[in-house]
């Protein structure tokens, strides 16, 4: 009696967690969701851990796992012949095979459902460096969005690519001076922008001011000087004009990202005498108030009969 | 007795007064709602701007404040060139807000008695070298940071005023102009015009002359007796 009750709370517990996730991905999830730790593939470690929870409330938690991962097939762990990935992502994971630390398959898999924004993808600036040049340095999917497994909507706060974190996530490579030397971008470009009125208005929270991909584009990123470019000095002026209507080629010029420094000189010395102004009054008012107390105690407490 | 001086005397007439309320209010809203944008990367500035309804809502009352304040400007600006056209305002030495030889000597010499060099205190007019440095340093304040936030609040408008070779930094200029200038401001009126009306020993805790624009006899001639004298000194020899 007792083994009947447990084998059908077994069936019951199994057919319980099996309702979110079909079957395929249970069994996957069955060892991936307890595994820890990484193993050490071609070109990277592995890790091989998939927190369930946070995939069945991802935006893919309903997809089987051999969606994406086209190479395991029933038979988990033997590679498959190329004969089950379909054409166009075997093609694609040919060309972005460079950056793929894993497997290109699973990384060109995206193109099943979002073909649309991967095809702006290979057109754009971080596609073309990838799959062009062969540059594993070059952002794809994942390094924007983080893992797919996570993947939630940009309108959530946990999104990579919400505007309260897209800069941040823009920095993870826009940040690095190795980045900016290699592709000769010119340093503290976020540094410039957090300065700026756009911003300083972006740290504090103002939902309308422009972070990077308002004015630069998001998949379809282009170099500056290309004349898709939304930042081309020619298409500023529809760019700007998004929230400053009627934005003249004269003003667009206003936003650079250049540091003030001494190539710049004009604001570069105009802060510093300002900043000597600025010390020479404080100089003059704290002198002057902290003389007057000490003689004002003076007169009240020692001259006093003199006063009088 | 002294029939012939008044008990009070008036210092600033009711417009004079109102035009001080509405500078103040619109430069302490204009303190309040810019300081987190100069510092956002704190985490009290964050907080700081959630007490004022957000950052949208802050920029909309510090807009507002600061065309408030730009127009006060312009009202003070007409009304001193009417009363300097109708003669109500007097350029005698001791009258006059124009910044005078005396002003350096009054300075040298007050520090000088305050250092313990001197026992003779500089005698003041109707405006005292403090007085002087106050006014004009709030004047050029104003016109520094109204004009150039007058230009970010308008940046496409502005945009067609600046010749084409200043474009490359005058943005930047204009942004230093306005922040840095700003952070003067605010400590100037915070550190100075806040000892000398609010915790000078006579005052504490505040000059009322603000609010009532009135003078005792007493206090005018302690704080200005050049004027006094020059106002009421004849009549004070009669009556002795």
């Amino acid at each position: 009696m007792k083994r009947v009750c447990m084998t059908a709370l077994l069936w019951f517990l199994l057919l319980f967690f099996i309702h979110p996730a079909n079957a395929d991905t249970f069994g996957c999830l069955a060892c991936h969701s307890t595994m820890k730790g990484k193993v050490k593939a071609e070109k990277a470690l592995v890790d091989v851990h998939v927190d369930s929870e946070r995939y069945a409330q991802s935006v893919h938690g309903g997809m089987d796992c051999t969606e994406c991962h086209q190479k395991f097939g029933s038979n988990p762990h033997q590679p498959q012949d190329d004969g089950d990935i379909s054409g166009d992502v075997a093609a694609l994971a040919k060309n972005i095979s460079g950056k793929a630390e894993v497997d290109p398959v699973a990384m060109a898999a995206c193109l099943g459902c979002h073909d649309d924004v991967y095809g702006l993808w290979q057109q754009s600036i971080h596609g073309m460096n990838i799959i062009e040049k062969g540059q594993a340095d070059g952002a794809a999917c994942t390094d924007c969005h983080g893992s797919p497994h996570y993947i939630t909507p940009a309108t959530e706060p946990s999104s990579l690519v919400n505007r309260n974190n897209v800069v941040k996530s823009c920095g993870e490579c826009h940040e690095k001076e190795s980045i900016a030397e290699k592709y000769n971008l010119g340093t503290h470009i976020l540094e410039r922008y957090y300065e700026s009125f756009h911003g300083k208005k972006y740290v504090l929270g103002h939902q309308n001011v422009p972070t990077c991909v308002d004015c630069h584009r998001s998949h379809d990123i282009k170099k500056w000087d290309d004349p898709e470019s939304p930042v081309l000095w020619d298409n500023r002026t529809v760019t700007c004009g998004k929230c400053h209507e009627g934005a003249t080629k004269k003003f667009v010029t206003s936003v650079t990202h250049k540091p003030i420094g001494k190539d710049n000189p004009v604001p570069y010395y105009f802060e510093k005498g300002l900043i000597v102004l600025l010390l020479g009054t404080f100089l003059f008012i704290v002198s002057h108030v902290v003389l007057e107390t000490f003689s004002e105690i003076r007169d009240r407490f020692f001259r006093k009969r003199k006063e009088e | 007795m002294n029939k012939e001086i008044p008990e009070e005397y008036l210092r600033f007439n009711i417009i004079e007064r109102i035009q001080h309320i509405i500078l103040f209010t619109t430069f302490l809203l204009l303190a309040f709602t810019g300081w987190a944008v100069k510092y956002p990367e704190i985490e009290q500035s964050q907080w700081w701007i959630r007490v004022w309804g957000g950052p949208e809502t802050a920029g909309m009352i510090h807009r507002v404040a600061g065309i408030t304040m730009l127009l006060d400007f312009i009202w003070h600006v007409i009304y001193m060139i009417y009363r300097i056209a109708t003669g109500k305002i007097s350029f005698h030495k001791y009258k006059t807000l124009i910044p005078l030889p005396k002003d350096l000597t009054d300075l040298v010499k007050n520090l000088l008695y305050f250092m313990g060099a001197s026992r003779e205190k500089p005698l003041f007019g109707r405006f005292s070298y403090l007085h002087k440095f106050d006014y004009w340093a709030v004047f050029w304040g104003m016109a520094i940071i109204g004009l150039s936030g007058l230009f970010l609040t308008f940046p496409v408008q502005a945009s067609h005023l600046f010749p084409a070779w200043s474009l490359n930094w005058i943005w930047e200029l204009i942004f230093i102009m306005h922040s840095d200038e700003a952070l003067l401001a605010i400590v100037f009126i915070l550190f100075f015009h806040f000892y000398n009306e609010h915790l000078r020993w006579e005052h504490f805790p505040m000059n009322m002359v603000w609010l009532t624009g009135r003078l005792t006899m007493e206090k005018m001639k302690h704080e200005h007796p050049l004027e006094y004298e020059l106002e009421f000194g004849d009549k004070k020899e009669v009556d002795k």
